[in-house]
């Protein structure tokens, strides 16, 4: 494939526009990538008190027209020219400028969401509720169950200003986003039993974890068993 | 049209008309993307280390680094087969521009392609710039075909390799290679689990959250900018959210309460297919990113999740409970036409359609109870089990050529993520670093 120098010309223009900008504006912009995140987690927090169904009124658009960037393969050459692969914007579409995004690195966020799990530790401890386990691939409640629950929905019944949160777990085994489906219906086989005993539904919530939060980690029966839970919480934030 | 196209029919032409005469090789466009393609012998003679060639970690010398990484790409490939050209006792005396004498030798013993090049801190540079020379030799033509030259900081090291892999894929297939691929992943921090990035070969892995919760089963956007997955916000309501790699922006797409999980875009990245149950048990959506609307696509009584769009985007395959345990289910991309793909067993999850649309990757439990990678074709009338042995596999991807999966699994002990072949061969744990690393999605080529 024989190129004349014309026509490489805005080949090479191309590379010195495209990738020396990218190198040298790097430091500035990661200063301001931190701030612009900063200020997009607060409006996050703000949309999160209002509308609370729905999608988003706006996010950027994602179509794909198949359009070529920066980082497309310009093919072999006899007299290659000079490709600058620049810091990492040159090698990828956005995964590679990750570099400056260590997301609010310790921004204390690991350790206020601890405190918080730990003050609800404390809290459902204190209130003696009991957690309940399923069988194997199973969303039924035992009898063990039912007797657990019973103490628990007491409780409940007894101080209605508290809100009952309902975790539904699962052992390690099967996919990720399967065990998301069983969690939740452990948990809402336990909410359904503790409306049953007379709890107000409004004073529980469900939500599932999966396999994500174990309790147990090693990989035995007796493991697993402790995993498959509906683990009752008493909701101490929001 | 696009450039891409442009150097793609420049190449086709000029290179394809060339090989009808010179070497016969005119139909390996075509040939690549069959199941019994023969792959192309290639040897790398060498990356001379030249000039100053330290790396900062001074442990390997830049050129020779370029070199373990360019092999292991190529290997990686299935497109080249790589040959040790000493073992073939070929010596190549003196790399320049031109060909070696040895190259003939090289040539005989059956070798279609020799690579070679030069490493080293440009002389006289402020920058300490890395600049490196590679060239393609082309036993056939018995010339030179071309070369590449790149030059960055050393930070860039594997990066070169990478880009000068995927440029000996293109030249060869016209496709373009996944050497500079990523992959995104979860990875647990402390009781956390977070997003991360990294090269494809497991290099490189950089953090994108830092909530201290949980963050769940990523994808791309068809255009890399974007990472769609499910976070807990305030631990108590799952969204699913978008993440812009560039800058860390996020956007909440879906808030509806319940299960929200398992987004996907479609391939032309006009639509984001998900699971929410917030009308009662898990059903499947989709949201248009232009409109923002959101349509409905299953109405049953079992959960429906997991989504997985074939190439065309015109069918989605996913996981339902109806019947029982989960298993496959196909449907056109408007929700009707919903049928069962999958009867073996009683357990089949986590389909992943692969980018050429002939197979679906899931995940399958075996009769003795294990959770491994099966494929099946579309019409169901094929279907191979891909991995065996302990542990539980999950969470299958399919790199851009659709020649390989990366997954998850429990074999090790704790989960990794592993690459293998889409025919099962060549299983390769890709990463070592954390307690706990799953879900990892395969980006688009770019």
């Amino acid at each position: 494939m024989k190129t004349s120098p014309a026509s490489c010309l805005p080949l090479i223009l191309g590379i010195i526009v495209l990738g020396i900008p990218a190198c040298s504006k790097k430091s500035v912009r990661s200063g301001g990538d931190t701030q612009a995140l900063q200020e997009e987690m607060a409006r996050g927090e703000m949309a999160k008190g209002g509308a609370k169904e729905g999608t988003s009124p706006s996010f950027p658009d994602t179509s794909f027209s198949g359009r070529e960037d920066a980082n497309s393969l310009r093919g072999l050459d006899r007299n290659p020219s000079e490709e600058r692969l620049g810091g990492n914007a040159g090698s990828q579409g956005g995964a590679g400028r990750a570099n400056g995004v260590i997301a609010k690195a310790d921004s204390g966020a690991a350790a206020r969401q601890l405190a918080e799990i730990r003050a609800e530790q404390v809290a459902s401890v204190a209130a003696g509720l009991r957690d309940v386990f399923f069988a194997y691939d199973s969303f039924s409640i035992s009898d063990e169950g039912r007797h657990a629950l019973s103490g628990n929905a007491e409780w409940a019944r007894s101080n209605p200003y508290a809100q009952l949160k309902i975790e539904g777990h699962c052992d390690e085994r099967g996919t990720s986003a399967y065990n998301l489906v069983l969690g939740e219906k452990r948990a809402k086989a336990v909410r359904n039993y503790l409306v049953e005993l007379g709890v107000v539904p409004t004073h529980l919530s469900v939500v599932s974890y999966g396999k994500e939060r174990p309790f147990c980690t090693e990989h035995t029966e007796s493991c697993y068993s402790q995993n498959r839970r509906g683990h009752l919480v008493v909701k101490t934030g929001k | 049209m696009t450039f891409r196209a442009v150097v793609f029919v420049i190449l086709s032409v000029s290179i394809g008309v060339a090989w009808i005469i010179e070497s016969g090789a005119a139909d390996v466009f075509l040939e690549a993307t069959r199941p019994d393609f023969k792959r192309i012998p290639l040897g790398i003679a060498a990356i001379e280390n030249v000039g100053g060639s330290e790396s900062p970690e001074g442990r390997v010398k830049l050129g020779t680094r370029i070199e373990e990484v360019l092999k292991a790409d190529v290997r990686r490939s299935q497109v080249f087969a790589l040959v040790d050209l000493p073992s073939l006792g070929i010596k190549v005396a003196q790399l320049g521009a031109e060909p070696d004498a040895s190259f003939k030798q090289a040539a005989e013993n059956g070798v279609s392609v020799i690579v070679w090049g030069k490493a080293g801190i440009k002389n006289g540079s402020k920058d300490a710039d890395l600049s490196m020379d590679g060239y393609v030799y082309d036993t056939g033509s018995n010339e030179v075909v071309g070369g590449k030259r790149y030059v960055g900081s050393t930070s860039v090291v594997r990066l070169m390799a990478h880009r000068f892999a995927d440029e000996l894929v293109f030249r060869y297939t016209g496709e373009p290679g996944i050497a500079r691929t990523k992959i995104a992943y979860v990875s647990e921090l402390g009781t956390a689990r977070e997003l991360f990035v990294m090269d494809y070969d497991g290099y490189d892995p950089r953090q994108l959250t830092a909530d201290g919760f949980l963050n769940l089963m990523p994808r791309w956007s068809p255009d890399r900018r974007f990472l769609v997955f499910t976070t807990y916000r305030n631990r108590n309501t799952q969204d699913i959210d978008m993440i812009e790699l560039a800058t860390g922006k996020r956007w909440t797409l879906v808030a509806q309460g319940g299960l929200n999980i398992t987004p996907v875009f479609s391939p032309d990245g006009n639509a984001l297919a998900y699971a929410s149950s917030h009308e009662g048990n898990a059903e499947l959506y989709r949201l248009d990113t232009r409109t923002k609307a959101v349509q409905r696509l299953t109405t049953n009584a079992a959960g429906d999740l997991s989504p997985s769009w074939s190439p065309s985007g015109r069918e989605i395959a996913f996981t339902s409970d109806r019947g029982g345990g989960p298993q496959i289910f196909l449907m056109s991309a408007d929700g009707s036409n919903v049928r069962r793909l999958t009867f073996d067993g009683d357990y089949n999850a986590a389909p992943a359609w692969s980018p050429r649309g002939n197979w679906i990757a899931y995940v399958c439990r075996t009769s003795k109870k294990e959770y491994k990678l099966c494929v099946i074709t579309p019409d169901g009338q094929k279907h191979l089990q891909l991995t065996t042995g302990l542990g539980v596999d999950d969470s299958p991807s399919w790199s851009p050529d659709g020649r390989h999966l990366v997954f998850s699994s429990t074999v090790d002990g704790k989960s990794q993520i592993y690459m293998i072949n889409a025919d099962g061969k060549d299983l390769e744990r890709i990463t070592f670093i954390g307690t706990h690393n799953s879900a990892p999605s395969w980006s688009p080529a770019s």
